[in-house]
């Protein structure tokens, strides 16, 4: 059973619908506050510009002391912003005081603002129009409704003024050489000049407030589809993961285990389990578990057609239950709880012929899957039900192999027993132990145990074939096998033979080559080159040449056995390797031969990794081409050692010959 | 010189048959066992001069058992008396299979090993070896 971890658990990105909209406005005030006030810096600077202009450049009178004080007054009270804003930043304020910042900078540039309209001429004054700029920051920083009230007040505000100006309340301070005639006290431009600065300050707020709106509607649905894009990708890399892990092995319990540890923790959830049907179809066995009690596993059988849940599910469906309290789905309604399962949600695993059982996810909060977690361990489901079939097909195939190689054992054992007793009788009266014998009886004694001896020799091959085949998934060859050694080892063997007819037998190996090592068993390399000489051996007429070559080619090792012997027909090259093949001119050449050697050769190169290329020309010769793969870095670094030592204990590398 | 006697422990009648004759024919007495457990109660009444023992009867590796009790080291052994018996074992173990033995691993308490199908020359010239004509 595989246990979560703690860190397991919420693997999800955080959701923006917890944060919301809320979160977004006071981001974007905070981060607006500082913006504010490094604008304010060159509102305050153009302030004290534009009077030292008005009086230098245009030669016009204003009261400059008073408007030199508005403009240091602004860099003043923004300094105490700016420094005030700092530490609220440095010491992580809340959001919502950074509001009441904002408030009070809009509140003191409404006050500057209108100071400055005052001494300019009030109503006369074309700073009239600068108030836009500060509709649009409020507009900006507060809702509508704020926009609304701070354009309401910049009214108030011009119209108290140019009222009280208007009464001369307050006194009129003008520009002097502005205007040809004031005009603050002519009721009709004022009433005008009021008029339209009151629907621009409307019209601006609901604007640019409208504006905003869209554009925080807008930012906050980008913010939501990419915090569900990261939350997609990261489902998508975690099936992924799983998919490749699950498809990288083939043993049925490690799949199992995969798929509910990738799909607990791609999900993020407390647990998952997968039960699968047995044999007989009657129950629900628990394989494969994560981040469940052993007691609530324990506790009692799953009927696949009694259990309404597993019914449901097993007939295709997934099924979401949001609250396992209140579920009359549930078999084992206390179990559960007593677990602190709240929420289900179970896929069926389909199998090509039917269902094979159920992949289920566990959570422990009530209503935790949503339509899309049903989609997704749909997904995981259609994906696993493929990797547990293929392994299960694996698994049959291996206990069929070893099943079938068991008894290709016995039956060859069986086989081999009578064939070999019935031999060795004979042999008992032909050597004369139960008397005499006459020539004749010898004769057909001998000519019985060639047969029995060729029986014998069909039934070894076919006992090798089988074991070749049988073996090709299961057992992997490491051992260290130097092909120096074994080539030579295998034509000393055919050294008498190959010297009986006359054939010149030569093993060619450069003298400054490197050793050459591969993979393999040692009977399997002897095997494969036993045939191959015994092959061109016989094959080969008397006085002819068997030249046996081994190099090094690219990352391959390369064996050649060349003969000048009957070669093979054209139209027999494509049967060359199909069991019990021989050639004609073969079987004419030598009559007895099983035709499983080269089959039986081939199988094992191409077990080895390897290749076997066979060029011939008959009546001239053949060239059989092994080519076997060198073993990896990891593995060279032991060669030289041990290639070293053979070195030494086989100093004889040069070519053998036989006349 | 008193005739050497040998003990045959096999369980096919057949290849027990082709041992024996050749045996018998140059003079030697044999007395036959198809069992290990007979073969064992036959080591101890016999007292065998050379047994040839099939590798394979009950399970493959029936055989090695056989003779690891009867050439085992250990003084307080029933068979101790037998340490030195040789021991021929009858090989029917193909190429392929997995154990390959051979008399020179020193572990294995056998003398000769005979690939089945016996040669009657060959088996009177190693069972010679031991003990003589």
């Amino acid at each position: 059973m595989v246990t979560p971890s703690d860190s397991k658990f919420g693997g999800e990105p955080p959701d923006i619908r917890h944060s919301g909209r809320r979160g977004l406005v006071e981001a974007e005030l905070v981060s607006s506050v500082a913006w504010l006030i490094r604008l304010r810096w060159i509102a305050g600077v153009g302030v004290i510009i534009s009077t030292w202009l008005v009086g230098v450049l245009f030669n016009l009178q204003a009261p400059e002391e008073s408007l030199y004080l508005i403009g240091a007054s602004i860099l003043v009270y923004n300094l105490v912003f700016f420094l005030v804003e700092r530490q609220y930043k440095r010491a992580s304020i809340p959001v919502s005081k950074f509001g009441q910042l904002a408030l009070w900078q809009v509140g003191m540039d409404w006050l500057a603002m209108i100071l400055l309209i005052h001494f300019s001429g009030g109503i006369e004054s074309p700073a009239i129009l600068f108030f836009v700029f500060h509709i649009i920051n409020a507009s900006i920083f507060f809702t509508q409704k704020t926009a609304f009230a701070f354009a309401t007040l910049a009214i108030v505000l011009l119209t108290g003024t140019t009222v009280f100006e208007y009464f001369e309340l307050l006194p009129h301070r003008a520009i002097v050489g502005f205007l040809d005639a004031p005009l603050y006290q002519n009721g009709l431009y004022v009433l005008t000049v009021l008029l339209f600065f009151a629907t621009t300050c409307f019209v601006t707020a609901y604007l640019v407030s409208t504006i905003q709106e869209r554009l925080r509607q807008r930012e906050e649905e980008v913010l939501i589809l990419t915090n569900n894009l990261r939350r997609l990708t990261v489902r998508l890399q975690a099936l992924n993961q799983g998919a490749r892990t699950v498809s990288s092995t083939l043993e049925l319990k490690e799949v199992l285990n995969r798929l509910v540890t990738s799909t607990a923790e791609a999900m993020g959830v407390h647990a998952c389990s997968i039960r699968l049907l047995d044999k007989s179809g009657s129950q629900l066995e628990p394989v494969a578990v994560y981040g469940l009690s052993q007691e609530y596993l324990d506790k009692g059988p799953v009927d696949p057609i009694k259990n309404p849940l597993a019914k449901k599910v097993l007939s295709g469906q997934i099924i979401n239950i949001a609250d396992a309290l209140k579920s009359p789905m549930l078999q084992y309604p206390d179990e559960a709880k007593k677990e602190g399962i709240r929420s289900m949600l179970s896929a069926p695993l389909m199998g090509k012929e039917g269902p094979l059982g159920i992949l289920r996810a566990y959570a422990i909060e009530p209503n935790r899957f949503s339509s899309e977690d049903a989609q997704f361990l749909a997904t995981i489901a259609a994906q696993g039900s493929i990797a547990i079939e293929n392994a299960m097909a694996y698994q049959a195939i291996e206990s069929l192999d070893s099943a079938k190689s068991q008894f290709i054992r016995i039956v060859t054992h069986e086989l081999r027993s009578p064939v070999s007793v019935s031999r060795s009788l004979l042999r008992t009266i032909s050597a004369g132990y139960v008397g005499d014998v006459s020539p004749q009886q010898v004769d057909i004694l001998n000519r019985a145990c060639n047969r029995l001896a060729f029986l014998q020799r069909l039934i070894d091959d076919l006992l090798d074939l089988a074991a070749v085949k049988t073996a090709v998934s299961i057992k992997k060859s490491d051992e260290l096998v130097s092909l120096d050694e074994a080539l030579q080892k295998v034509v000393k063997r055919f050294e008498v033979p190959a010297a009986e007819k006359r054939i010149s037998l030569d093993l060619i190996i450069k003298e400054d080559q490197e050793p050459i090592t591969v993979m393999a068993s040692l009977d399997e390399i002897d095997r494969i080159f036993n045939n191959l000489i015994s092959n061109a051996v016989k094959y080969t007429p008397a006085g002819g040449n068997v030249t046996v070559k081994l190099s090094k080619a690219d990352d391959q090792g390369e064996v050649v056995v060349e003969d000048t012997g009957i070669g093979i027909p054209e139209d027999s090259m494509q049967h060359l390797f199909e069991e019990f093949y021989r050639a004609p001119n073969a079987k004419l050449l030598v009559s007895e031969g099983t035709g499983l050697g080269l089959t039986i050769t081939k199988d094992i190169i191409t077990r080895l990794g390897g290749r076997l290329n066979v060029q011939s020309k008959q009546n001239e010769g053949t060239r059989f081409i092994v080519m076997l793969p060198l073993p990896s870095g990891a593995d060279k670094s032991e060669i030289p050692d041990v290639t070293k030592f053979n070195v030494g204990k086989t100093p004889d590398r040069s070519p053998t010959g036989f006349v | 010189m008193s005739q050497k006697r040998i003990l045959l422990v096999d369980d096919d009648p057949d290849l027990r048959l082709t041992l024996r004759l050749p045996l018998e024919a140059v003079g030697y007495e044999v007395v036959e066992a198809n069992s290990f457990s007979q073969g064992q109660k036959a080591v101890k009444e016999v007292k065998p001069d050379l047994i040839v023992l099939d590798v394979m009867m009950d399970t493959a590796t029936a055989g090695f058992q056989f003779a690891l009790d009867l050439h085992s080291p250990d003084p307080d052994s029933e068979f101790s008396e037998f340490r030195e018996t040789p021991i021929i074992m009858l090989t029917a173990i193909h190429s392929t299979t997995p154990l390959r033995f051979s008399p020179d691993d020193d572990f294995l308490p056998v003398n000769v090993f005979l690939e089945k199908p016996v040669e009657p020359d060959i088996l009177l010239e190693k069972v010679r070896e031991f003990l003589g004509d």
